[in-house]
């Protein structure tokens, strides 16, 4: 039986790029698929574009390409990464040069666009899209004004386009993750564009790895102290059938464990309704996923099906909502906690004799309640022997967040006795608010253009 | 007798999306999958998580991998970017529902 393996080659910008140099060498992949793209990495992106039209890409795809490009071309593995983010045409350009410095011929890149909707909002506004917040039911003239980015979560068209007109690279901005994945199977196996059981099993295959080391091992909280080598971890690969199940595994000889436990958790892992799990190209039905341990390192993974995919796809638009301002500073025995309260009343008092305005502010103990909140007790245990306080206030503009650091800083010679590191100044946070809405599939195309070497 | 707790009958993992995140919680084997199936209706849960959560807690059930999924609506703070929270995404919040207080086994 014929089958097709694809790897995992990043989970998020900046993610390591040692598991994919070692996968292409060792793993016998067809394909290596990398995603790049969190939810608000397009705001980021979006920004430096406007700064300067070369940028705009996640430029880690060139750290990661110098280390695979060589051993791809001679073998034949394919390269999928949506790293093109604000900008894949920039991305395509970058890399053509890269494939030129490798001194590698022969190459074609195939760049996908058409998720960018930015420039057409008002066109689409008065043809009657609205983009709502899907969420909240907010009009987007709430934030009309503060947008970075407007992108379509599309899906694996343009890159099974790519693929069938023999691209080696195919870089995208922000596709689904899914669809790094779908596209190559696709593109393989012919499955047809409403075969929704074999594009959902194959939409759970692609979930099952596309975060990378967190289907290996990492972040097991299941047993992590049973797992070997964390600091070798090899990213998944998938061995896909014909009919979409897949045997799932690891780059040979790597650290990390492949087995139902650390699979299973990843097949929670953000989801939402397991029955409906939403994506461009197929609507999928989680709920009957079986895995089954088949081998060392070998899980195969089946039972899955799917029903048409959504009429709408989401919107991912980014708009900016202000700055953090952050100040932390340790207290210690004795009196630890009434000595973080006068320390917190004192910032307080200083704040607003400095004129601060700020939305919402928090209180946080680190190593008490960072993770939990209010839902965990006051850390007033008299024989505490320290105590780690954080301040942090959403502001709308980045003069008010600097106050923070610069009122605590009077702590260290003015404040209540016993404060160890006040530290040195954080760099300013800019917020982006996530604004998510849905658009009629048939106002977004993608197209592909190739640049070759 | 010491307090049995979610984290003894299953593992898990969370995440966000946008303001919403979910829990997932696997057994590690199909009798503590029922019991947790009975015990872990969505009105306890929510309570559980209390200030936590802000909006609604779904449940879904993934039976062949003893598996269960809480959708958990208004839960990280305006979600992603925009919180305040050191765990902005959401990464431990599996931890707290694993923390979650069983009741005592009826005597066999």
């Amino acid at each position: 039986m014929r089958t097709v393996r694809l790897g995992a080659g990043m989970a998020f910008w900046g993610d390591s790029v040692k598991p994919a140099a070692e996968m292409i060498r060792k793993g016998e992949i067809d394909y290596l698929c990398c995603d790049h793209l969190a939810e608000l990495t397009m705001s980021i992106l979006a920004k430096q574009k406007k700064k300067d039209p070369s940028f705009g890409y996640t430029r880690d795809v060139i750290s990661l390409l110098e280390g695979v490009l060589p051993v791809a071309i001679e073998k034949g593995v394919k390269i999928v990464t949506n790293s093109g983010g604000a900008n894949p045409a920039a991305a395509g350009e970058r890399i053509a040069e890269l494939v030129k410095e490798l001194g590698l011929s022969d190459v074609k890149i195939a760049v996908v666009t058409g998720d960018d909707i930015e420039p057409r909002i008002d066109e689409l506004m008065s043809s009657g899209v609205t983009f709502e917040n899907m969420d909240t039911g907010r009009k987007l003239a709430e934030v009309r004004d503060k947008l970075t980015h407007a992108a379509v979560y599309t899906g694996s068209e343009g890159i099974v386009d790519a693929l069938d007109n023999g691209a080696d690279i195919v870089v995208c901005g922000r596709v689904t993750d899914i669809a790094l994945y779908l596209g190559p199977l696709i593109h393989e196996f012919g499955w047809a564009w409403d075969d929704w059981d074999r594009l959902g099993m194959a939409t759970a295959v692609a979930h099952a790895i596309e975060c990378g080391g967190q289907a290996t091992g990492g972040l097991y909280a299941g047993g992590w102290q049973d797992i070997p080598s964390l600091e070798t971890l090899g990213y998944p690969i998938a061995e896909v059938s014909e009919d979409g199940t897949a045997i799932l595994t690891k780059t040979p000889d790597t650290g990390g464990r492949v087995d139902v436990g650390t699979v299973s958790e990843q097949m929670v892992y953000e989801i939402l309704d397991a029955n409906n799990y939403l994506t461009a190209d197929v609507t999928a039905d989680f709920s009957q996923v079986r895995l089954e341990e088949v081998g060392p390192d070998q899980v195969r993974i089946s039972g899955v099906t799917g029903k048409p995919r959504p009429e709408m796809l989401k919107v991912n638009m980014g708009y900016r909502a202000g700055f953090i301002g952050e100040a932390v500073f340790t207290y210690t025995w004795p009196q630890v906690y009434d000595k973080a309260q006068r320390g917190l009343e004192f910032l307080r008092n200083r704040l607003k004799r400095a004129e601060f305005e700020c939305t919402d502010d928090l209180v946080e103990y680190l190593g008490h309640n960072s993770a939990w909140g209010k839902v965990i007790g006051e850390p007033n245990d008299p024989d505490r022997t320290e105590l780690v306080v954080r301040y942090a206030a959403r502001c709308d503009d980045a003069e008010n967040a600097r106050k923070v650091f610069t009122e605590s800083v009077p702590l260290y010679n003015n404040g209540p006795a016993g404060v160890a590191g006040v530290g040195t100044r954080p760099p300013l946070k800019e917020l982006y608010g996530l604004w998510s809405s849905l658009i009629p599939r048939e106002h977004v195309h993608q197209s592909v253009h190739y640049v070759e070497v | 007798m010491s307090t049995r707790r979610v984290a003894d009958l299953a593992h898990g993992r969370s995440g966000d999306k946008g303001d919403t995140c979910n829990v997932g919680i696997v057994a590690y084997d199909a009798a503590g999958y029922e019991e947790l199936k009975e015990y872990l209706t969505e009105e306890r849960v929510k309570e559980h998580f209390g200030d936590l959560v802000k909006g609604t807690v779904t449940r879904y059930e993934l039976p062949n991998i003893i598996s269960l999924n809480f959708v958990l609506t208004g839960a990280l703070d305006g979600g992603g970017t925009l919180s305040l929270r050191s765990d902005h995404l959401g990464k431990v919040m599996y931890a707290w529902l694993l923390r979650m207080e069983l009741p005592e086994k009826a005597a066999a």
